[in-house]
């Protein structure tokens, strides 16, 4: 897939995906010994962008597996379309009856009939779920393995068999081995720790907040309208703002989204005006907000007012509610 | 290269970091993959097939600059004393020298580099010198690149035995017995100009090294090779032999730094080794399995709950598919809500630690655990134990910082001081568990505090390192709690803590 780490590096960037030399390294050892990588960091420092930008970097098809609590093979691996199933026996129905007429007993037309099973537990019955899909898939793909952390234990044991061999079992059918095995990626937040057992089968790559130059040519790449001495200010903004002791330190994409929405507002430079009320932008705690206001010196006196009501700061969704609210509080 | 990868690994074995066989293999694919030209990508690479963890990481990086930090002497033809392993199990590899070298002249070797399968030319340029030969030997490209020709002119002279001797002398008289693998290293980080330090060490060593080597009638010619490069080796001895001493001398008072801390840390019958962390967690891994699977998020069948298609159409196939038999199934109440609350006053302060240790395990398993630390104060530290590591955060508990740790306990205070301030955290849910034995050195009781948090919790259990006859010695109020109490265990070993846990989920179910 590439030929370098030089390459990666390269092709990533086409992808707008600035990265390191220790990220390139891992992906390209993921390519070139066929290993899952295990990408652990913060929220929101770029590690699903990652498995995006190398499956278009390597024009591969990117099939994404979100965790939750819960999750299971039904909704990872394959289910059986039972309504399918269903409707094929009714319209068969005649067709069955003609199969065992010349069945004499009952049990000579349930061999008959087990002689057909293969018919109902054959692959056109199966829905293919994201794991599935990667194995069976021609081309070699990108499997994203979305914040495995959220998922239970007994799924991550379950992913044991596909990590190292690249194949899965299903009963009815048998094994299912990969044609082309993919590239997977995982993602964790941390929320728990994963069991040795996992990360062991992974390369493991601990992604943390960029330095001042990757987060400015960040900035640069993907919020375009931003004039150069304000990404410059923003940046040593964020990065000052990460110092501090906060309980969600503003990551890469709350710096991009306060970048975005700056553009959006025409700014020109980072007045304490405009801080104070785009602030909620990279603060998703009332408590974080008033620090960092405290930090840049911005009168914290109505802070108070932001109608922060219960943040949580995991939901991506919220920065974009908070980017849009921000924007058109000041659009009017 | 798989012995300084071996060794490597064994460093930071030692180092209490977990590194299995199958990762150090991962690691010398990775290497053969990556080239070992630049020193940033072998620590990369390096980094992301045996570390695993974001805590290990910083002691990887610090391990991996001293323990890599070596330089060549002389990278051109020079001496060069390299690591040796021939059995390629991947324990510890045994003490042994063995002097190596790039002659100078006569190179006939140098076309078999083309079937030198490695396509990385960083490392066949960094390999060159050492002219290596193609081995017959299954361990193919890490041996290959590991024999230079001296050594190995010697194995095909039969005389494998002889040279070792000759050099395990050579080492007894340089007390070297641990100079493997340093050599190696310093190759990654090329830097030909070697300080050149006065020889005053181990001229005659090698003078004598010579000799036996004449006395073992290896080949002429090598010897008389050996000699020509005796003064290149005499350079490089002092200062490497320096340099290693310093870097093993590190390397160890490291070791020995971490475990005096632990050791004064965990005193007594409780001392934390890494495998006694290990059973504990996975104590409290099986009592969270046994839990969860008493109640779990997922959906389940149930008497009352939605109607699951899948699950209707296919129990219902018996019917022809009429759906006279709807499957529900309900999303049941997750993992057991707890409230810890842990004396860390000087009387416990022995089995804190070790209680601490427990509860942080707890945390990282259950999802709604809150923790609370009280001397005489109480203050929740649920945060410091999910922000930090186990080790940093039982630091930072007793740092003083959150609550003072060194008055006397008060239980009474503390109960008065969590009705007041948390008690609308616990609900008739939340299994208060609370650890401490009770001494109260005189002061109020407080039963009623208690009390209240008990009528407010689903049940109150008390864990106390006091057997029931020390109850009356001394000033323990632990009598005028128990009844208040749902349970109260005594509990000081892990063995005992997972029978109460698995009574808690007994009592739960």
């Amino acid at each position: 897939m590439f030929e370098s780490i030089q390459e990666v590096r390269e092709r990533l960037a086409e992808q707008d995906y600035v990265s390191d030399a220790r990220l390139a390294t891992v992906v390209f050892l993921a390519t070139r010994l066929g290993k899952p990588v295990l990408v652990e960091g913060p929220a929101g420092v770029g590690k699903t962008e990652l498995a995006k930008s190398l499956a278009g970097a390597a024009g591969r098809d990117l099939i994404r597996l979100q965790c939750y609590e819960g999750l299971d093979e039904a909704k990872a691996l394959y289910e059986w379309e039972y309504s399918k199933q269903l409707l094929y026996t009714q319209v068969l129905r005649e067709k069955i009856g003609e199969v065992l007429k010349p069945a004499k007993d009952l049990s000579e037309a349930a061999e008959i009939l087990r002689g057909q099973e293969d018919t109902f537990f054959s692959e056109n019955f199966l829905v293919e779920r994201p794991i599935l899909q990667a194995l069976r898939s021609e081309e070699s793909s990108v499997l994203l393995i979305d914040e495995i952390d959220r998922a239970d234990e007994e799924f991550e044991a379950f992913l044991l068999e596909f990590l190292s061999d690249f194949q899965v079992s299903i009963p009815e059918i048998g094994t299912v081995k990969a044609k082309a095995p993919p590239v997977v990626i995982l993602t964790s937040n941390r929320t728990r720790e994963l069991s040795e057992a996992l990360k062991r089968r992974c390369l493991h790559l601990q992604l943390g907040y960029p330095s001042g130059d990757v987060e400015l040519e960040i900035v640069r790449l993907k919020a375009p309208g931003i004039g150069k001495a304000l990404s410059e200010e923003l940046v040593r903004t964020i990065q000052g703002i990460r110092e501090l002791d906060l309980r969600k330190a503003p990551s890469i994409g709350e710096t991009l989204d306060w970048a975005q929405s700056l553009v959006v507002l025409n700014a020109k430079d980072l007045s304490k005006d405009l801080i104070e009320s785009t602030i909620s932008v990279i603060a998703k705690h009332d408590r974080d907000a008033e620090k960092m206001l405290d930090h840049l010196g911005v009168n914290a006196a109505d802070t108070k007012h932001l109608g922060q009501t219960q943040p949580t700061g995991e939901n991506p969704s919220e920065a974009m509610y908070e980017m849009h609210r921000s924007a058109h509080k000041h659009a009017h | 290269m798989d012995t300084v990868v071996n060794d490597f690994v064994q460093v930071l074995r030692d180092h209490r970091l977990r590194v299995s066989p199958a990762e150090s293999i991962d690691a010398l694919n990775a290497l053969r993959n990556t080239g070992i030209g630049e020193r940033e990508t072998v620590k990369d690479t390096l980094r992301a097939t045996l570390v695993k963890s974001g805590e290990d990481a910083a002691t990887f990086d610090r391990l991996f600059d001293l323990f890599f930090s070596m330089r060549p002497v002389a990278e051109k033809p020079g001496a060069r004393v390299r690591g040796h392993d021939q059995d390629h199990d991947h324990g510890p590899p045994p003490a042994r020298l063995e002097l190596g070298e790039e002659a100078g002249g006569q190179k006939p070797e140098d076309t078999e580099h083309t079937h030198d399968k490695d396509e990385s030319t960083e490392m066949r340029r960094f390999f060159e010198e050492e002219r290596m030969r193609p081995s017959n030997d299954v361990h193919g490209d890490a041996e290959r690149m590991r024999l230079s020709m001296f050594s190995q002119e010697l194995i095909l002279n039969r005389k494998p035995g002889a040279m070792e001797s000759a050099l395990q002398r050579l080492t007894y008289h340089m007390r070297l017995r641990r100079s493997r693998n340093m050599f190696n290293p310093g190759g990654l980080v090329p830097n030909p100009g070697g300080e050149e330090i006065p020889l005053d060490v181990s001229a005659v060593d090698l003078e004598d090294l010579i000799g036996h080597l004449h006395e073992l009638e290896v080949d002429e010619a090598i010897v008389e090779q050996l000699e020509a490069q005796a003064e290149n080796i005499l350079k490089g001895l002092p200062d490497l032999i320096k340099q290693m001493q310093e870097r093993d001398k590190l390397l160890k008072k490291d070791a020995g730094d971490d475990s005096e801390v632990r050791r004064r840390a965990l005193r007594k019958m409780l001392r934390f080794s890494a495998s006694e962390g290990r059973e504990m967690e996975a104590a409290v891994r099986r009592i969270a399995r046994r839990i969860q699977g008493a109640r779990t998020r997922r959906l389940k069948e149930d008497r009352i709950g939605r109607i699951s298609v899948p699950h209707t159409l296919r129990h219902n196939v018996r019917y022809e598919g009429v759906p006279f038999d709807p499957v529900l199934r309900k999303r049941r109440e997750g993992k057991p809500r707890v409230a810890l609350l842990c004396d860390i006053s000087l009387s416990t302060r022995n089995l804190a630690r070790f209680w601490l240790h427990m509860i942080y395990q707890m945390q990282s398993l259950f999802s709604k655990v809150r923790t609370f630390v009280f001397v005489a104060d109480v203050a929740e530290v649920t945060q410091v134990l999910e922000e930090h590591d186990m080790n940093r955060a039982v630091d930072e508990i007793f740092s003083g910082r959150i609550i003072d740790a060194d008055v006397n306990s008060d239980f009474g205070k503390a109960a008065g001081q969590f009705r007041d301030g948390f008690l609308p955290t616990i609900n008739h849910r939340t299994t208060v568990v609370i650890l401490g034995d009770g001494r109260n050195n005189g002061k109020w009781a407080n039963p009623q505090a208690l009390e209240e948090i008990s009528q407010h919790a689903r049940q109150v259990v008390w864990i106390t390192p006091e057997p029931r006859w020390g109850w009356s010695l001394g000033s323990c109020d632990m009598p005028l709690y128990e009844p208040i109490c749902d349970r109260v265990e005594v509990v000081r070993t892990v063995e005992q803590l997972g029978g109460v846990a698995e009574g808690l989920v007994k009592a739960r179910a």
